[in-house]
């Protein structure tokens, strides 16, 4: 089964390396959301690190759901899904590939967004970042636990690219709670200990989001 | 003094009842649609 | 159940669910003890509370009917989902809207980001995602799986929300705090109402579930004789 999922998720990999269409819009809208961010939050100069945690987590939940958008649309464009479902393979395999490779590209594109953060921000960071590296980590596999199954269902609307933001972020919110206040531990406070709750829960809402997305995975996809 | 407080009691329990009836004239105009559908198709299959 | 009895069935919720909300009113308004700090606005709370807890278990019917439809496949299930649903938005709107009213009273402020309207917000916006996603699909069938999928994640969603809510609040607290224990004599009033908006909740869901059969049945049918 891990073959599966292994070739499920090389080929969502490949199709992007060649292309990088998804990376170039979620780190491009990104960077878009924290330049604003820098002006929305100009009255508050003095108290923008503790604003942080929050911006980059929108930067992140906006282009997240950017990647999210593009993962089923140009599947149905070009009939693909079709063809990935004609593979002797489980739902459910589908799935857990489309949810690691949306995983990789979410992260590939934090790493970016989170150096030019420190930039925008002038913030100093060396010791935090493998905190942080597991904040991001943990919350990023929930957000694509459950986005990938709701991007899934909003790719058989309509309304797909607005529909999915609406349905996704009152269900995530747990998430962005959660890892906001995780993040704002490691930077503001150092208070390591007290990462203990937050991550666990976004651990559980991952490992929770997940079994259940695999297991509804089947009802979405088209036939 | 500020504004009488039985008229935040009066507006919560005024809310309470516009909702409720605007849900319930929704419920009723769409019968009312379904009714209008039912009788047309009865002329339809009468033809 | 024939035609006969569900009509008696009907007249007998109807006048059950009258004299239980005129009930209701009586307990809230006057049998309820008057409270020492807010005085008579605070009766605000005998419909505001029981409006949400019935919310929820619309939450929890949608959430029983979404799973009932996926194992089973029937579309009766997916019809109670969605009155379910739509009921369900009806009464968290009036928890959203007297909240604030009591807050304004209570506190001066409008919005206080308590964790119970806190919640009561998300969760009807997770209502509002629900209908939102049937609306954008034309399929009936399509509709109907989908939403049930969207139904059973926002359901199992929900108390993580809640907890996350609580916790942040825990962590970021305001001089606001909300009613936190009840005066027993109060409690007689609130079982009440309870009652009266359960009943609510049954009449509504019914009366919506019968419509959308009926709508469903109807569509068929106007395919069938234009074919």
């Amino acid at each position: 089964m891990a073959g599966k999922i292994w070739a499920v998720f090389h080929k969502d990999l490949l199709v992007e390396m060649r292309t990088k269409d998804s990376l170039n819009i979620m780190v491009f809208f990104g960077v878009v959301v924290l330049v604003v961010f820098n002006f929305a939050l100009a009255g508050a100069r003095e108290s923008v690190r503790a604003a942080v945690p929050g911006v980059l987590w929108v930067s992140f939940a906006f282009s997240g759901t950017l990647g999210l958008n593009r993962m089923f649309a140009s599947e149905k464009e070009n009939g693909c899904l079709q063809g990935l479902l004609m593979l002797p393979v489980d739902r459910g395999v589908v799935y857990l590939g489309k949810m690691l490779a949306a995983s990789l590209f979410m992260l590939v594109t934090e790493a970016v967004l989170f150096v030019l953060a420190l930039v925008f921000f002038n913030l100093q960071v060396w010791e935090e970042i493998p905190y942080l590296a597991l904040v991001f980590v943990v919350g990023t596999l929930g957000f694509s636990a459950v986005g990938t199954l709701l991007s899934a269902v909003a790719a058989n609307t309509r309304m797909r690219e607005v529909l999915l933001p609406l349905i996704l972020f009152p269900v995530i919110l747990p998430i962005l709670v959660h890892a906001v206040e995780a993040t704002g531990i490691i930077l503001n406070s150092g208070d390591y200990a007290a990462l203990k709750l937050p991550l666990s829960v976004m651990g559980a809402f991952t490992v929770i989001f997940g079994t259940l997305s695999y297991l509804l995975f089947d009802f979405v996809l088209e036939d | 003094m500020g504004p009488n407080p039985l008229t935040y009691l009066f507006a919560a329990y005024a809310a309470i009842w516009i909702i409720l009836a605007l849900f319930l004239y929704s419920i009723h105009a769409r019968e009312k649609k379904l009714r209008e559908e039912i009788e047309g198709l009865k002329r339809a299959l009468e033809r | 159940m024939d035609r006969k009895g569900q009509q008696r069935l009907d007249t007998a919720l109807w006048v059950l669910l009258f004299a239980g909300m005129l009930l209701a009113l009586y307990m809230a308004l006057l049998g309820a003890p008057r409270e020492k700090t807010m005085g008579d606005v605070q009766r605000i709370f005998y419909f505001h509370v029981p409006a949400g807890i019935a919310g929820l278990s619309a939450f929890a019917i949608n959430f029983a009917a979404s799973l009932m439809y996926l194992l089973k496949k029937n579309r009766r299930w997916d019809h109670l989902a969605l009155a379910a649903a739509e009921t369900g938005m009806v009464l968290m709107a009036i928890v959203l809207v007297t909240g604030p009213i009591w807050a304004k009273y209570a506190w001066l402020v409008w919005w206080t980001w308590s964790p119970r309207l806190t919640s009561s917000l998300v969760l009807w916006l997770l209502y509002a995602a629900y209908l939102l996603t049937r609306n954008y699909i034309a399929d009936p069938e399509r509709k109907a799986f989908a939403s049930a999928v969207f139904g059973i994640v926002a359901f199992v969603d929900a108390p993580l929300v809640w907890f996350s809510i609580r916790w942040w609040r825990d962590l970021h607290p305001s001089p606001m705090l909300e009613t936190g224990g009840l005066a027993p004599e109060m409690r007689p009033a609130l079982w009440v109402c309870i009652a009266a908006y359960m009943l609510l909740l049954l009449f509504l869901v019914r009366r919506r579930y019968y419509l959308e059969c009926a709508r469903r049945d109807v569509e068929l049918l106007a395919r069938r004789v234009g074919s």
